[in-house]
């Protein structure tokens, strides 16, 4: 019992070291004046930061901007994607007008598109989401679509036989096949949300964590910036970990129990 | 009456053209939709007086630099850490942290460090493609078979021999997935970066040509950009196919095709 907890502690000392390790590097590159402290910042004023920014409401305000709108796109491409990739996978005709779009697009970065969103949606959240939207709906489409793709013949053969409907079979056999390539699609593209909306808002933007981060930077307060680095990170890190839940919990009989659950 | 797939893969792209070009002619569009036929006028425009070459060769010796040594940097750390559990122990907390930050919002320091010029965009389009190449070559390497090491070694090869000859062959498929992935990023944060604070390349083109409201030039930098992320997506494809002749018969990849 208790050498079972002792080599479990050693255990998580081995795997989490190093984030310690580096912050007190940091802390001690920094204290000890060896980096200039105006790009370095000290974790203690990072930390400072972080606790006054989030008392006057300052970080929260932004945080809930920003995770609004990647919430919204990332919705929205779900909801819009992935019957759409399923009708791709079933109907001959969707797929042929549809595939090139897909396939073609994706390497294209769409990114460079962007300033024409603004002129189309406006400066504000409008351009932000849709261009979210347009963000996650390709790894959403295309991951899903290989899923749908990848289902086994014989499995809907075998549905047919034992004279289920057309409904059935899409509900009971050809949505939960694919649901292990649903869920590759939605766990690129939550990351790639949150991305896009930080990058849109510190490119033009009054508002959201980008705005905060661009905005510091020009003022040279870098705690600034690295609190809001921090409160990004946290943020994509719980999301990306619900959605793992959610995933095995809806593909329990597939765990992925080697992957790097990153 | 049946229309071939070739044929049908055309449809929605030629008519989405035309109806922009037939709606921009008529006037029906806003000033900031030029129709395609202008686009192209100032893409000759600005490619005949040497303007978009110079720009395109900026943000191409970029892009490449910063995409070769994020990639190399990212693999070999990756297949270190997929190797050595020490290695891995470092950098699996660490990257697992980094991964979710948008790699732009380090910019500000980036900017602070290298300056506008060349070093903070190959900087930061390094940084930012070290870590999708790191995931998958750690995986990657992870992932290999034992027993394709074990059998290797039962015939006596080397170990030099069996780490090129066995273990990069085997773990090639993904190692190429983690370049792609860093490709993207890599095009995809030299633009933001150019956008934001930059001289020359063709984000500063672009947006020079809207701050002009030269729409058709802000197109065609967007076009030409949007060409240069797609062509290099190609080349590294079909380095890959080359690399993998044998490796992708059976897989979803095949269908696709």
């Amino acid at each position: 019992m208790m050498a079972q907890l002792v080599t479990q502690i050693l255990r998580g000392i081995e795997r989490w070291y190093s984030i310690p390790l580096l912050l007190l590097l940091w802390q001690v590159a920094v204290g000890s004046g060896l980096v200039e402290s105006r790009l370095l910042p000290s974790l203690l004023q990072v930390w400072a930061v972080l606790v006054k920014d989030t008392a006057n409401g300052v970080l929260p305000y932004h945080t809930a901007i920003t995770l609004g709108r990647a919430a919204t796109g990332f919705a929205l491409a779900a909801i819009a994607g992935v019957p759409f990739a399923a009708a791709m996978a079933r109907s001959i005709v969707i797929r042929n007008l549809f595939e090139p779009i897909f396939f073609f697009g994706y390497p294209v970065p769409k990114i460079a598109f962007f300033p024409v969103f603004t002129y189309i949606f406006g400066i504000g959240s409008p351009s932000k989401v849709a261009f979210a939207f347009l963000e996650c709906v390709y790894p959403i489409v295309v991951t899903a679509y290989l899923g749908f793709r990848a289902i086994p013949q014989p499995l809907i053969w075998t549905a047919e036989n034992m004279g289920a409907s057309p409904a059935t079979i899409i509900r009971r056999v050809v949505f939960p096949a694919a649901t292990p390539g649903i869920f590759t699609g939605l766990r690129i593209a939550l990351p790639v949300s949150i991305i896009v909306i930080v990058l849109t808002e510190m490119i033009s933007d009054s508002k959201g964590l980008g705005y905060y981060i661009a905005v510091s930077g020009t003022r040279f307060e870098y705690a600034n910036v690295y609190a809001a680095i921090l409160v990004i990170g946290v943020c994509g890190f719980v999301l990306d970990r619900a959605l793992l839940l959610v995933r095995d919990k809806s593909v329990y009989w597939e765990r992925d129990e080697d992957a790097l659950h990153l | 009456m049946k229309i071939s797939a070739a044929v049908q893969h055309w449809i929605v792209p030629v008519a989405l053209l035309a109806a922009w070009e037939v709606c921009g002619d008529a006037a029906l569009l806003p000033r900031y939709l030029p129709p395609p036929s202008q686009i192209l006028a100032a893409l000759y425009e600005v490619a005949a007086d040497g303007e978009l070459l110079q720009a395109v060769s900026i943000s191409l010796y970029r892009v490449v630099l910063g995409f070769a040594l994020g990639t190399g940097a990212g693999t070999f750390v990756g297949l270190a850490a997929g190797l050595v559990p020490a290695i891995r122990h470092f950098f699996d907390p660490l990257v697992s942290f980094l991964y979710a930050i948008p790699k732009i919002a380090f910019l500000p320091i980036f900017l602070l460090l290298f300056g506008l010029g060349h070093e903070s965009k190959i900087a930061i389009t390094a940084f930012s493609c070290f870590f999708p190449v790191f995931i998958a070559s750690r995986y990657a390497a992870l992932s290999v078979g034992k027993h394709l090491v074990w059998v290797a070694r039962n015939m006596g090869a080397p170990r030099s021999t069996i780490f090129f000859r066995v273990f990069i062959p085997a773990a090639a498929p993904q190692l190429f997935s983690g370049a792609r992935i860093g490709l993207a990023n890599s095009f995809v944060i030299l633009f933001a970066a150019e956008l934001i604070g930059s001289r020359g390349g063709l984000g500063v083109l672009i947006s020079e040509g809207e701050d002009a409201a030269r729409f058709d030039l802000m197109f065609a930098g967007i076009i030409t950009f949007g060409i240069l992320g797609f062509a290099a997506d190609r080349i590294l494809m079909t380095i890959r196919r080359h690399a993998l002749r044998g490796q992708i018969i059976g897989t979803v990849e095949q269908l696709v095709r």
